[in-house]
C-alpha cells in the first residue's frame, strides 16, 4: 500500500470516529434551553471528576439527565439500524434488504403493544418489544433452514412470512385495544421515538446493541467473502453456515436492542448503508465503519429535528424518510450512482 | 501420492436416480485433467462433490490423503481452489476486493487481510494480465475480464490444485485462447494440477497440442466411458457414442496437432 493510501486511509477513519462526537455535542447544545459548548464541556467535567466549574445546576440537570443519554441512545440507535442493514445487504445479497428483513421489527412492534395491552410500563414494553423481535428471527431462521442449510432464499421467504405474521398479530392487538388510550399508545410507539429515554432502558438496551455492533464490526471482512453467495464463501475457506448465523444473531442484537427502545423507525436501515456505499465504496472493510457512524450522526441530527422544531415531539419515523429522502436524492445525482 | 484420489463414486439428489456412479480417476502433481460430456452429463454434479459441496452416496474422495468429509471449509480452501463460471456480484467491489478474498483461509479470525496479502493478490492479477485492473469496479468488466480475475482469486489461493467449471464459457475466441494459454502455464510452469469440466472437445486437444501432460476423463451418462491422453479417448467412435454426434479428427500442417470437427447429429 502506497504511503498517500494510507494517508487516504488515516483522514478517513479521522473523519468517522470524529463526525458523530461532532453531531453529538452539537445535540447535547441544541434545545429548546439553548446551553454553550463551555457550558456542555463545564457540566461533562463535573460529572466525571465532581469538581463544581460553577454551571448552574438547571444546565447541568439538563444537560447530564435529559440530553446526554437522549444523544447517547440516538447514537447507538442509529448506529445500529444502519450497520444491521448493512450486513443484511451483504448476506442477503440483496441491495433491497433492511435491518427489519427477518421480521424483527414486526415482532417488536407485537411485543410492545402486547406489553402496552397487558401492563403499562415502558420497562415491560422494552423488555417485551426485545423479546418478540429475538423471537421473531429465531422463528425466520428455523423456517428459512432446509435439509442442513440456510439458503437466502428461504431464509428471506421464512422473514417474510414471519413478518406478515406478526404484522397480523399486531393488527389484531390494536383492533381490541382500547381506542382512547390503548390505541393511540401503541401507534406512537410504532412511529418512532427517543422522547422517553430514560437511563435505565438506556443501560438495558445498550449492552446488546453494543455487542451487536463491535461483532460486526470485528465480521467486516467475512461479510464480503459472504456476499459472494454460499458455494463460493464455502470455497474460499468459510463455514458458511455458522458465519451467517453468527452475522444474523449479531444484527438481530443491534436491531432489537435499537427499536425495544426507540420504536420502529423504518428507512435508516435500508438508505444509510447505500448514502455509505455511494461515498465510500463497496468494501465492507469501510462500509461497516461508515454505516455505523453515518447512521449514528443522522439518527441525532434527525432526533435533535424532532424535539426543537415544534412544541410537541415530532416521532422520529416521519422525519427520518422526509429529512433523509432529499439527502439520498441530493446524493444520488452527486456521485451518480457509482458503486453499484 | 495423488493429489486427489476419488474412488468408487456414486452420487443422487433423490436417492433413486444416480446421477452418476462408478466414478474412479486420480489427479497428480501437474496434470490437467479435463472432464468432457454433454450438458447434463453429471459434470457440474461430480465437480460439486469434489469441492466438497455434495456429499457422495457411495465411494470416497481423498484430498492429499485425507478423507474430503474430514476436512474444515479452511483446510479445503488452502488445497484446493474454484474457478466459477458465468458471475455476478450484486455490489461493486474492487478488483483487487475481490482477488484479495481468495487469502481467506489464510486470514486470521477478525482481522482484515493485510499488506502481504494485497501483494499476493496483486502479483495473482499480474499473472493473468490484469496489472493496473486493482482498483477496478468488478460490476463493469466484460466476461472476459471478470473470468480472469476469478482466475486470479484462485491462483491467489495459492493451493495445489484448480478444479474449473467450464472455464471459457461465453468468452470470444480471444479470451478463450487466452484463459486457455493461462491454464496451461500455471501447469507446465507453476506445477499446479487443474481438473477442469467442459464441453469444448478442442481444448483437450489444444492443451496436448502445447505439450502440457493432460488426461480426459469422458463421461456418458454418470459414467466414464474411457479415461486417457485426449487422442486416445476423443476418438470418432467415442464421440459418437458419448455426444451422439458424427465427428472426423483433422491434423494440421506437419500432423502433430489435432482439431475435432463435428459434422452432424446423428439421428
Amino acid at each position: 500500500m502506497t504511503e498517500q493510501h494510507k494517508e487516504h486511509n488515516l483522514i478517513k477513519a479521522a473523519v468517522l470516529v470524529l463526525l458523530p462526537i461532532f453531531f453529538f455535542l452539537a445535540a447535547v447544545c441544541v434545545g429548546r434551553y439553548s446551553v454553550s459548548a463551555g457550558d456542555v464541556c463545564k457540566s461533562f467535567w463535573t460529572a466525571a471528576f465532581g469538581t463544581d466549574l460553577g454551571v448552574n445546576d438547571q444546565v447541568f440537570s439538563v444537560v447530564m439527565n435529559l440530553r446526554v443519554p437522549r444523544a447517547l441512545q440516538g447514537l447507538l440507535v442509529g448506529a445500529s439500524l444502519a450497520v444491521s442493514g448493512a450486513c443484511f445487504q451483504s448476506l442477503f445479497r440483496n441491495p433491497l434488504v433492511s435491518s427489519g428483513m427477518l421480521g424483527v421489527s414486526n415482532g417488536a412492534g407485537f411485543g410492545a403493544a402486547l406489553s402496552i395491552l397487558l401492563f403499562n410500563s415502558m420497562t415491560m414494553t422494552a423488555v417485551f418489544s426485545f423479546g418478540f423481535g429475538t423471537l421473531a428471527v429465531v422463528l425466520a431462521y428455523l423456517t428459512g433452514k432446509v435439509s442442513g442449510g440456510t439458503p437466502t432464499i428461504t431464509l428471506v421467504l421464512g422473514g417474510t412470512i414471519i413478518q406478515s405474521i406478526f404484522s397480523a398479530l399486531l393488527s389484531l392487538l390494536k383492533y381490541i385495544a382500547d381506542p382512547y388510550s390503548q390505541l393511540p399508545a401503541i401507534t406512537f410507539w410504532l412511529m418512532g421515538s427517543l422522547a422517553s429515554t430514560k437511563s435505565e432502558e438506556l443501560l438495558f438496551s445498550a449492552i446488546p446493541m453494543v455487542v451487536g455492533i463491535i461483532g460486526m464490526i470485528l465480521f467486516r471482512w467475512r461479510l464480503n467473502v459472504l456476499s459472494m453467495g454460499d458455494r463460493e464463501a464455502r470455497t474460499l475457506g468459510l463455514n458458511v453456515g455458522l458465519n451467517k448465523g453468527i452475522v444474523i444473531g449479531l444484527a438481530t442484537l443491534a436491531t432489537a436492542g435499537a427499536v425495544c427502545v426507540s420504536g420502529v423507525i423504518g428507512w435508516v436501515g435500508l438508505v444509510v448503508p447505500h448514502m455509505c456505499r455511494m461515498v465510500i465504496g463497496s468494501d465492507n472493510k469501510w462500509l461497516i465503519p461508515a454505516s455505523i457512524s453515518i447512521g449514528a450522526c443522522f439518527m441525532v441530527f434527525v432526533d435533535t429535528i424532532c424535539r426543537t422544531i415544534t412544541g410537541a415531539e415530532i416521532p422520529l419515523g416521519i422525519v427520518t424518510a422526509i429529512v433523509g429522502g432529499p439527502f439520498f436524492i441530493y446524493l444520488l445525482k452527486k456521485t451518480k450512482g457509482k458503486n453499484w | 501420492m495423488a493429489l486427489i484420489e476419488v474412488k468408487n463414486a456414486a452420487f443422487s439428489y433423490d436417492g433413486k436416480r444416480m446421477v452418476f456412479q462408478d466414478i474412479d480417476f486420480q489427479v497428480e502433481q501437474g496434470e490437467i485433467f479435463c472432464v468432457i460430456g454433454p450438458n447434463g452429463c453429471g459434470k457440474s454434479t461430480l465437480i460439486d462433490c469434489l469441492l466438497g459441496l455434495n456429499q457422495l452416496k457411495a465411494g470416497e474422495i481423498l484430498l492429499g490423503g485425507r478423507p474430503l468429509r474430514q476436512l474444515k471449509p479452511r483446510e479445503l480452501a488452502e488445497e484446493m481452489a474454484y474457478v466459477p463460471q458465468g458471475h455476478k456480484t450484486t455490489f461493486a467491489f474492487t478488483v483487487l476486493d475481490i482477488v484479495t478474498m481468495g487469502r481467506t483461509y489464510a486470514a486470521r479470525m477478525f482481522a482484515p487481510p493485510g499488506d502481504e496479502e494485497k501483494r499476493i493478490a496483486r502479483s495473482a492479477l499480474e499473472q493473468v494480465g490484469l496489472a493496473g485492473f486493482e482498483e477496478r469496479e468488478y460490476t463493469k468488466l466484460s466476461g472476459g475480464e471478470l473470468q480472469l480475475v476469478l482466475i486470479a482469486r484462485a491462483i491467489a489461493q495459492r493451493s495445489r490444485l484448480l478444479v474449473m467449471d467450464e472455464p471459457t464459457a461465453h468468452l470470444d475466441f480471444t479470451h478463450e485462447l487466452n484463459v486457455m494459454e493461462i491454464i496451461a502455464s500455471l501447469t507446465r510452469d507453476q506445477g499446479i494440477s487443474i481438473i477442469m469440466a467442459t464441453h469444448f472437445l478442442n481444448q483437450a486437444y489444444y492443451l496436448e497440442n502445447v505439450g502440457v501432460p493432460t488426461r480426459v476423463a469422458l463421461i456418458k451418462d454418470g459414467s466414464f466411458v474411457q479415461v486417457g491422453p485426449p487422442s486416445q479417448v476423443l476418438s470418432q467412435e467415442n464421440l459418437e457414442q458419448s455426444f451422439n454426434i458424427i465427428t472426423e479428427i483433422i491434423e494440421s500442417g506437419t500432423g502433430e496437432r489435432k482439431y475435432i470437427l463435428p459434422l452432424r447429429n446423428k439421428r
